[in-house]
């Protein structure tokens, strides 16, 4: 019947999509002999794996391979992620930068890379060894900053900043998450050497803003006392320290944090925050990116790489 | 409201329903036409997009990747189907994406305390069937609008999810469960055969059986529908229950697939669901719809995700592309109806 209009309609936003495409040598298999590097991001809307994303465009550049940057609409959509993943194992790519959204639950999909031959590199956030040993699967090296580390730099500082004793609140990432867990970890021991230090609430914020700020107004609500936070991402943080704002308490909580994005660094300066463990995601995005095409030229890498960490405060 | 509805079921019901109606030949032939074109309509766009992907990248139209797309478009087809019959007769389901969390993470933990296979899938398929039969009574016997009694159902599942588990996804299962989404049957993936066989039986639930006829009759026209003595309440509550069970089945492809099942899994499913349902041709108000334009639906949404990420669009462009699709579908599909009125 008279229904041209919806294939006219998907022509023309295939073909747009066609036009706005940001790897050249799709259409043409790899016409130019350049190496494609996948990278898949968690997410796009975090500033930290934009940072990432910059430096692995910067690093792919200099080493003359195509880089191909894709990332599911929400950090925490690991279904998504393994779509992502398994077409662009059909897109046949030279190897995988990956960041799991969930540190088990990206198994499945690096043992599919696996038997596509396709050399997987991980980045930020671990994949769980057992898991991966349970089902035979291999990655080419781990590329992250030693959260455990990081959390314990964290509650020194803040054991140090409060004299030794306080009442600390924590707002966690997603729980089961590797990262979050080590920097937990890392914390908790760092806390567990000044006795004064009483962590009176330990909740899950799942990495997001909106998230940060309710989960600590609540805190608030229930623990007046507090005046500590541990956040185990700025994001989180930024959130908290809204609702401190809006509790009319700025300057009596003090807040450290995790990532060092843009804009804690600026509510260090400002003195609203008093410190955020930094990671370098730049530095990251272009150490994967360089290893893979390492990788790529047949030379060995490290099966481990630290990325430095340091306290801005 | 009730005016419009009728007269859309007339044009767009399925034919057969027509043959007892009295009309001329000529009108049923019409009739007969526009429904199948409707679905060629569709057809002819997952059709046409697929070419436009052939000519854009070497690596879309392979047996490998079509086999991929389908796998990867199962979990959104199967929860779907529930959305489909639900949407046709009239209502909405919210709570599907938090349903696939709860009865996944519930069959999970019985599967990880080592309990049989067939007992743990059975839990988890209950557990969805039974809170899909929950909104269903509180739609026909609390007399709640199907919006808000789902929306409460979908933060009461989720937040249960999450209760049960203590927020920690569930993971590591025996191969013998894995095997339902890694396997294959021959060169086609468990869970596409899984998804053809639900959608063979929904098609013939909804066209050849009373049950079918039910769902539309109370969609076009409840009051109607009611009077002629349709058993509406019994009818509506089974509707939300087949829902919730569908998402517990696709509770169980979601964790096997991903060899864990989280409490946080399932988020905006729902919308997913929804979209696939509207692209292929189902109405919003309900009364008039199919689960084959619904497959379609589903079908476009996975080769389009698919298509842009062998392109390597970037991801907002994709967000905007998936939007921009499920708006125009739909405003065609308006288009189509709006000179038979």
């Amino acid at each position: 019947m008279k229904t041209p209009p919806l294939f006219l309609v998907l022509l023309g936003l295939a073909l747009l999509a066609g036009c706005n495409r940001s790897d050249p040598s799709a259409a043409g298999a790899g016409a130019t002999g350049k190496p494609t590097i996948a990278f898949v991001m968690k997410t796009l809307n975090n500033p930290f794996f934009i940072e990432m994303q910059k430096g692995a465009e910067e690093a792919a550049q200099k080493a003359g391979v195509n880089l191909l940057v894709q990332a599911a609409d929400r950090e925490v959509d690991v279904e998504r992620q393994m779509q992502i993943i398994e077409n662009l194992i059909q897109r046949k790519v030279s190897a995988l930068c990956v960041t799991p959204s969930g540190s088990r639950e990206i198994v499945p999909v690096i043992v599919k890379a696996n038997q596509a031959g396709i050399p997987v590199l991980v980045i930020d956030t671990r994949a769980d060894e057992k898991a991966l040993a349970a089902a035979g699967g291999k990655i080419a090296t781990f590329i992250g900053s030693d959260n455990y580390d990081g959390g314990k730099i964290a509650g020194a500082f803040l054991a140090e900043k409060l004299g030794g004793s306080g009442h600390v609140a924590v707002l966690e990432g997603i729980p089961g998450h590797e990262t979050g867990d080590s920097r937990l970890r890392g914390f908790r021991e760092a806390l567990a050497k000044s006795p004064g230090m009483k962590i009176v609430a330990s909740q899950p914020a799942n990495w997001e803003r909106d998230q940060g700020f309710n989960v600590f107004q609540n805190i608030l609500q229930a623990h007046p006392e507090v005046n500590a936070v541990f956040a185990c991402s700025d994001l989180m943080a930024l959130g908290a320290l809204e609702a401190i704002a809006a509790a009319g308490k700025t300057g009596k909580i003090t807040v450290v944090s995790f990532d060092a994005l843009p804009e804690a660094r600026a509510a260090v300066k400002k003195g609203t925050m008093a410190g955020t463990v930094a990671q370098f995601p730049v530095k990251m995005g272009s150490m994967a990116v360089e290893s893979a095409a390492k990788l790529l030229r047949g030379e060995t890498i490290p099966p481990f790489t630290a990325v430095p960490i340091e306290l801005v405060k | 409201m009730k005016a419009p509805i009728s007269g859309s079921i007339e044009t767009c019901s399925p034919p057969h329903e027509r043959r007892d109606s009295p009309r001329s030949r000529a009108g049923l032939r019409s009739t007969f036409l526009a429904y199948y074109a409707r679905q060629f309509g569709t057809l002819g766009g997952l059709f046409v997009l697929c070419v436009v992907l052939w000519s854009q990248t070497p690596y879309f139209l392979t047996a490998d990747n079509l086999l991929n797309v389908a796998e990867q478009s199962a979990l959104n087809a199967i929860i779907a189907v529930g959305l489909t019959f639900v949407i046709i007769s009239g209502g909405i389901d919210l709570s599907v994406g938090s349903l696939v969390a709860f009865s996944g993470v519930v069959m999970a933990s019985l599967l990880q305390r080592g309990l049989p296979m067939p007992v743990a899938l059975l839990a988890g398929a209950a557990t969805g069937f039974g809170c899909g039969l929950v909104n269903g009574l509180l739609i026909t016997f609390g007399r709640l609008p199907p919006f808000i009694a789902t929306l409460g159902m979908m933060s009461m599942a989720r937040g249960g999810a999450l209760l049960y588990t203590e927020g920690r996804p569930i993971s590591g299962f025996a191969e013998g469960f894995r095997w339902i989404s890694t396997s294959k049957l021959g060169f086609i993936p468990v869970p596409v055969l899984l998804m053809a066989a639900i959608y063979a039986l929904a098609h013939f639930v909804l066209r050849r059986t009373r049950f079918g006829r039910y769902v539309f009759a109370i969609g076009g026209n409840e009051e109607a529908a009611l009077l002629s003595g349709v058993p509406v309440r019994f009818h509506k509550t089974m509707v939300y229950g087949v829902g919730g069970l569908l998402s517990a089945i696709a509770a169980i492809v979601l964790t096997a697939r991903l060899n864990s099942a989280q409490p946080i899994a399932g988020i905006n499913y729902e919308l997913d669901a929804i979209a696939a349902t509207v692209i292929g041709g189902t109405s919003l108000m309900g009364g008039q719809g199919s689960v084959v334009g619904t497959l379609i639906g589903a079908l476009i949404m996975g080769v389009l995700r698919n298509g842009l990420n062998l392109l390597g669009v970037s991801s907002f462009i994709q967000q905007v592309v998936i939007g921009a699709v499920i708006i125009l579908a739909v405003m065609i599909d308006m288009a189509f109806k709006r000179p038979k009125r």
